[in-house]
């Protein structure tokens, strides 16, 4: 069996579950694009306000001439979808370089004899292959599920899939030089994503200041330099994978200069410090700290940003009506409260996954063996997992409660509007119960078994799917409302529910005891 | 009688179809030192965590330091000292902050006793475990085992990754808490280990009991090894003079060797002795002579 093979054996489940997700995202919503604005006068309304607003803008970039259906799906779900295939694109590449480096499978590999630069030279195929099985299903997706959809060409769907290998390739090229970098494989992650945040930040203001070098210089601005369904641009996809292929030979330079299962980054390993804990909280607590910063840095920023964007989109939905995904999100009612419960809408999203993550830190402790050392020394059988569901409750609360306070500050100064400040720190913090909801599906599942704990992600999939795409979809509303999302009343309207958040919190709650009790009947699972 | 520290008996588990102990039985006397052998997959791990009511049991009965593990786990546990065989510990933590993380979930902790061994194991306990080896991972483990004030310490192949100086060191603990009074089950492939430290052993094959016993009548049962060089021609004569005795020979040119169980060696060595043969040896059964012939297994 060649490494390549053996790669793509070990990580097929994750590959086809992010191929799967995003193909599907594709072809689900490019005829939804068709529907979303009945008549040519509302359409035309809508390109002309998306063209002008900056948020917008700011968000998924330039909208091009005429804006038709094609274009307007190029644009926002392309936005998206972009940012979904660059973060896959950070994680799988990780996975199959330092990842694998870290946890000694290269290791042994190598002393089969395996070439010392085999190992990123197949990761590199297997990103590869990755990047075109990516372009040709977003392709074949566009073309066949828009095949009614104005605008829709197959040159310019393969100009589509096309724009997306490219972008995959890109940040997995770069993601692999820094991985050569990097001390360890959790750092690698790290830098990645911040570079992918970062490639966001270049697009947005180059977009939004009209700098086009700029924002064709960060990789998720590829979509709007190519322009599938508009310029068709393929000469910009070309530079693309230069570009990828530049920052590979990058990778392969570095990867030669520094020792193996180091990066060319020291990081010290030495120090004093004492531990004072005599709990399975404080344990977690310690342990999950460094990414409880890390989250709560990366979520106040998104927050924050968001709600710093939205003068104008509140002043356009003031004035006119907005369409398409935007539009889908905002509904009615007051629309600077609409505004800040979308913008939180997205900071739950991230919430709910950094609850699920962590909560799945108690499932990857046990079969690694650490929750057997922390049971040897008298520790009760479900108290690992309720600490772990605790921490992470505590850790929703605390990046929350950064994120809102942080908002509410900065909101009143951008967007009119009656109590902006109170609507934004209540819709920040009022994500809470979804993450609650999340954490406990997330402990049922680990508590019942380790096996089938990563099944946590389909709550919060569907909770995501429901809140973003449920309108523009069409899901039924009583269907939407089963997602945990969505569900923040505006504290400032009249009579406010809340209800459905106790529900989530008592949902929660019942599911984490359920979920720890349940550990309590079985082994505990082993790799 | 005493009650003991250990008493395993008819325990069955089994995963799914998978029966990995079956019917299987284990006395620790308290205070003594446990062999616990068998080959790779026989069933030592599934045995341990059992006691330590990580496993639940299929059937059987099962009492540490008296009480159910399965019903009272923690209460066990927390007189227990537990090394695994393969050492996992937080990366990102240093030895010491391991050390104290465990020693505090414990809630009880011996700290002249964490100096002395952290000294004597001569480990660098301000370094993040990330960069420690398996035996320095390991050696973590087993000063978290030796300093916690336990009753009993289970130990579960725990010198796999040390070398032979920290191994004389491991030993002299295990003697150490022994003297004290702790109870000590050893599982160990190490059978020179086992020999220079256990009073007792169990010998687990494809789940099943196979042998247990204390060494000194294990050992007593078995036979010894004797080989002698008779005078030249005698060869013949001796071997039937030793055969009339009911023992196994086997002659090689001018050298006899033969297989005695312990109650005839000295008859044996008269006539050895009787019939002037030269260079008489006379090997005592080593651990090995008892317990490799049941390390031939199937794979399972």
């Amino acid at each position: 069996m060649s490494f390549t093979r053996l790669l793509i054996r070990r990580h097929r489940a994750t590959l086809s579950a992010w191929l799967l997700v995003l193909t599907g995202l594709c072809g689900g919503t490019v005829s939804s694009y068709q529907n979303t604005y009945a008549t040519e006068q509302q359409r035309r309304t809508a390109v002309a306000l998306a063209q002008e607003d900056r948020v917008s803008t700011l968000l998924y970039g330039r909208l091009p001439d005429p804006g038709n259906a094609a274009q307007m799906f190029t644009w926002e779900l392309g936005a998206i979808l972009s940012i979904l295939t660059a973060v896959m694109a950070v994680l799988v590449t990780v996975a199959v370089t330092r990842a694998a480096e870290d946890d000694g499978t290269i290791e042994l590999v190598r002393g089969c004899g395996v070439a010392h630069r085999r190992p990123l030279h197949s990761a590199l195929a297997l990103l590869t292959g990755v990047a075109l099985v990516l372009g040709v299903g977003c392709g074949a997706a566009v073309g066949l599920g828009g095949g009614h959809v104005e605008g829709v060409t197959w040159a310019g769907a393969i100009v589509f899939g096309a724009t997306t290998a490219a972008t995959f390739l890109v940040v997995s090229a770069l993601t692999a030089v820094l991985a050569q970098v990097a001390a360890t494989a959790g750092q690698a992650r790290m830098l990645g994503l911040t570079a992918v945040g970062a490639s966001f930040a270049v697009r947005a203001f180059g977009d939004a200041g009209q700098l086009d070098a700029l924002s064709r210089l960060s990789p998720l601005g590829l979509r709007a330099a190519a322009e599938p369904f508009s310029a068709d641009r393929w000469w910009a996809v070309g530079l693309a994978v230069l570009a990828g292929v530049a920052l590979a030979a990058l990778a392969q330079l570095l990867s030669d200069r520094r020792e193996f299962g180091a990066g060319l980054v020291r990081r010290r390993d030495s120090r004093d410090s004492r531990l004072r804990l005599r709990t399975p909280v404080g344990l977690a607590t310690r342990i999950g700290r460094s990414s409880l910063l890390a989250w709560t840095v990366a979520v106040a920023a998104v927050g924050a940003l968001l709600s710093s964007m939205g003068a104008g989109t509140v002043r356009q939905s003031q004035t006119g009506d907005l369409g398409g995904f935007l539009g889908s999100q905002l509904g009615t009612g007051d629309p600077a409260a609409a505004y800040l419960a979308y913008c939180n809408t997205v900071v739950g999203i991230l919430v709910c996954a950094y609850a699920v993550l962590s909560v799945l830190a108690a499932q990857h402790n046990e079969r690694g063996g650490l929750t057997d050392l922390v049971l040897a020394v008298g520790v009760r059988r479900w108290a690992p997992l309720a600490a772990q569901t605790l921490v992470t409750a505590a850790g929703c609360a605390v990046i929350l409660v950064v994120t809102g306070t942080l908002s509410a500050l900065i909101a009143p100064m951008v967007i009119d509007g009656n109590q902006v400040a109170v609507r934004a720190f209540s819709y920040a913090v009022g994500q809470w119960p979804a993450a609650v909801a999340t954490a406990g599906c997330a402990t049922l599942l680990t508590g019942v078994s380790a096996r089938l704990a990563g099944l946590a992600w389909v709550p919060f999939a569907a909770s995501t799917l429901f809140a973003l795409l449920g309108n523009l979809l069409g899901i039924p509303h009583r269907i939407q409302d089963l997602g945990f999302l969505r569900h923040v009343p505006d504290v400032a309207g009249p009579n406010p529910r809340a209800e459905a958040l106790l529900v989530l919190v008592a949902l929660g709650l019942v599911l984490s005891f359920l979920g720890a009790v349940a550990t309590t009947r079985r082994d505990i699972a082993t790799d | 009688m005493t009650e003991y520290a250990v008493r395993v008996e008819g325990l069955v588990k089994r995963f799914g179809t998978f029966t990995a102990v079956d019917e299987f039985a284990l006395n620790v006397s308290p205070g003594s030192v446990h062999g616990f052998l068998g080959p790779n997959g026989a069933g030592k791990s599934t045995t341990i965590r059992v006691l330590l009511g990580l496993y639940r049991p299929t059937a059987g009965r099962v009492r540490v330091l008296g009480l159910d593990p399965a019903t009272h786990a923690a209460a066990v546990t927390k007189r227990i000292s537990y090394v695994p065989g393969e050492v996992t510990l937080w990366p990102n933590l240093t030895g010491q902050e391991v050390l104290d993380a465990l020693a505090g979930l414990r809630g009880s902790r011996n700290v002249a006793a964490e100096k002395r061994l952290v000294d004597e194991f001569a480990l660098d306990t301000r370094r993040r475990v990330r960069t420690y080896s398996k035996g320095n991972r390991q050696k973590v483990a087993l000063v978290a085992a030796f300093a916690a004030p336990t009753d009993l310490l289970v130990l579960d192949e725990p010198t796999s990754g040390l070398d032979p100086l920290m191994e004389e060191l491991f030993q002299g603990c295990v003697r150490d808490a022994a003297a004290a009074g702790r109870t000590v089950l050893l599982s160990s492939h190490v059978l020179g280990e086992v020999e220079a430290v256990c009073d007792a052993v169990t010998i687990i094959k494809d789940g099943r009991l196979v042998e247990a016993g204390r060494l000194a009548d294990m050992r007593y049962l078995a036979a010894s090894t004797i080989t002698a060089r008779p005078l030249s021609g005698e060869v013949e004569a001796v071997s039937e003079r030793l055969r009339g005795l009911g023992v196994a020979v086997e002659t090689d040119a001018d050298t006899v060797r033969l297989s005695v169980p312990r109650p005839l060696v000295p008859a044996a060595l008269g006539v050895l002795v009787e019939a002037t043969a030269d260079d008489i040896t006379c090997t005592p059964a080593k651990l090995e002579d008892l317990f490799l012939r049941h390390y031939v297994v199937g794979a399972r």
